[in-house]
């Protein structure tokens, strides 16, 4: 029969996500990446001073005109020949999103007439907001001690 | 099959692997960022795209004056609600606050006629309306985020007599003149026409595209900040919403943005107090309510410049304006946030819900 000896072992060490060592030699692409996030301000500022320029933002503008131009009429031009491939166009696409909008702001409506339903059948006695399923909580709630702002 | 293999199993391996071992178990990509918008809520009005949501209390007892909170026409609002612990609105309802929240909704092309009149003076309208008769009390508190914030004070300046008993505005633009770039963008040379007779509406992806462009390597940063933090699997997360969020905008209506980019960028009327809506001219001195308007320090899409006048022009004898740490978005969903927006925004509420 063995002794009873207390338990000496050590207790397990939690299982780690990742198993690194306390101290991480600084990488060097960190570092590089430190920099840019702590130089974005700055670069940014910059750029934004120049695409302050009226001439600048005229000269930008017109080219975002053309290219807009551009998109709408390559658009145009690849919808016959994504037809022929039998796949869908932006176009198709955006008139998909036009539809699933639709029917969420009708079932939008629908939840709505249903919360309104409800609210008619309590005022009219017909059932308690309990059964109903309204929760009308006390509006007596005060602000703590605390010196308001 | 475990987690881990069923992750495998559906996504690009060396992904799947690298997060796994951040800790990070998900078998898509939608489940990364979790449910955005999560807090319990139901929708009880519905009007073309708008819905009035409305939160279920988490408390025992409310604050008198419900909160109705008006989101940017631009950006889903579920930015003020984007995960458990990450979320504003979850805030206020914890903190014992009935909250509404106005959804704008994506306008499509039979919505290219709705102008800032149609939201201020019918919609707005209609959804204080629906609130009173929700709750059955008379008041209401509005908080207005961004152009919601625009909206609003428009909306106050124009119902002096209505049911308003407080006005929250967070980072709201009321001087075109500090929206240096914006103003250079769309100034004279700028063909809003062409543009809208392109499109009908003014697409998401070009007003994602203007309001990078006021930060150009605003994302560059934003990725290298993420390839630095990816040890640290809320971080991951947190970016991961907010870069989703980022990419989600909403169309402009046609209207709304003829009347934004001839009134308010070009014109500047509201500082000159020469904005009418409806025939009605907008002036934020009329507004008498108490008024806090609570700002970001580093807002590159609101700089303070643009944002300051506001609590000048307000005629209200309670006024404050409260300058916090961090941009636009990080306003209202970063850690900062948590720790100083919404316990000002809470207490500064609560003191005048009761």
């Amino acid at each position: 029969m063995k002794a009873n000896r207390p338990n000496t072992a050590k207790p397990a060490q939690p299982v780690q996500a990742l198993s690194e060592p306390d101290f991480k030699f600084p990488s060097f692409f960190a570092m590089w990446r430190d920099w840019i996030v702590k130089s974005e301000q700055q670069w940014s500022e910059n750029v934004s001073k120049l695409l302050k320029d009226e001439r600048a933002a005229s000269l930008i503008g017109k080219q975002v005109d053309e290219a807009r131009m551009m998109h709408k009429m390559y658009a145009e031009m690849m919808q016959s020949y994504l037809a022929a491939a039998n796949l869908p166009s932006r176009l198709d696409l955006e008139w998909l999103d036009e539809r699933m909008g639709r029917v969420e702001d009708g079932l939008a409506a629908v939840q709505a007439e249903l919360v309104q339903l409800r609210s008619a059948v309590v005022k009219a006695g017909a059932a308690s907001a309990t059964d109903a399923g309204i929760v009308r909580l006390p509006r007596t709630r005060r602000p703590s001690a605390a010196k308001p702002s | 099959m475990n987690d881990v293999t069923v992750a495998e199993a559906r996504m690009p391996n060396p992904l799947a692997q690298a997060l796994w071992r951040l800790g990070i178990e998900r078998d898509d990509f939608a489940k990364l960022t979790g449910e955005l918008g999560a807090t319990p809520k139901e929708t009880i009005y519905a009007h073309g795209t708008l819905k009035l949501h409305h939160y279920r209390p988490q408390s025992d007892e409310l604050y008198r004056v419900p909160v109705l909170i008006v989101t940017s026409l631009v950006n889903q609002p579920y930015i003020l609600d984007l995960s458990p612990g990450q979320s504003m609105v979850e805030h206020l309802v914890r903190q014992g606050f009935d909250v509404y929240l106005i959804e704008w909704g994506r306008p499509r092309a039979e919505h290219q006629h709705l102008t800032l009149d149609d939201y201020v003076l019918d919609r707005i309208p209609a959804c204080v309306a629906r609130v009173h008769d929700d709750c059955g009390e008379p008041d209401v508190s509005i908080i207005g985020y961004c152009i919601g914030g625009l909206l609003s004070v428009m909306y106050a300046a124009l119902h002096t007599d209505g049911p308003l008993r407080n006005l929250v505005c967070m980072a709201a633009p009321v001087n075109s003149d500090g929206l240096e770039s914006l103003k250079t963008w769309m100034g004279g040379h700028f063909d809003e026409e062409l543009l809208l007779e392109l499109y009908g509406n003014v697409p998401a992806d070009l007003v994602q595209n203007a309001l990078r462009m006021l930060r150009p390597f605003g994302k560059l940063a934003g990725a290298m900040n993420l390839l630095n933090n990816l040890d640290k699997p809320e971080f991951v997360q947190s970016n991961l919403r907010l870069g989703k969020w980022e990419a989600d905008n909403i169309p402009f209506a046609a209207g709304a943005f003829r009347q934004m980019v001839n009134d308010f960028l070009r014109g500047n009327k509201l500082v000159q107090r020469t904005w009418a809506l409806g025939g009605k001219r907008v002036d934020p001195s009329r507004i008498r309510v108490p008024f806090v308007h609570l700002l970001a320090e580093d807002d590159h899409i609101t700089p303070y410049a643009s944002s300051r006048d506001l609590v000048k022009l307000v005629g209200s004898k309670d006024k404050q304006e409260i300058i916090i740490k961090g941009g636009h978005v990080g306003l209202v969903a970063s850690r900062g946030a948590e720790k100083r927006m919404w316990p000002a925004l809470s207490a500064w509420l609560a003191a005048r819900s009761t």
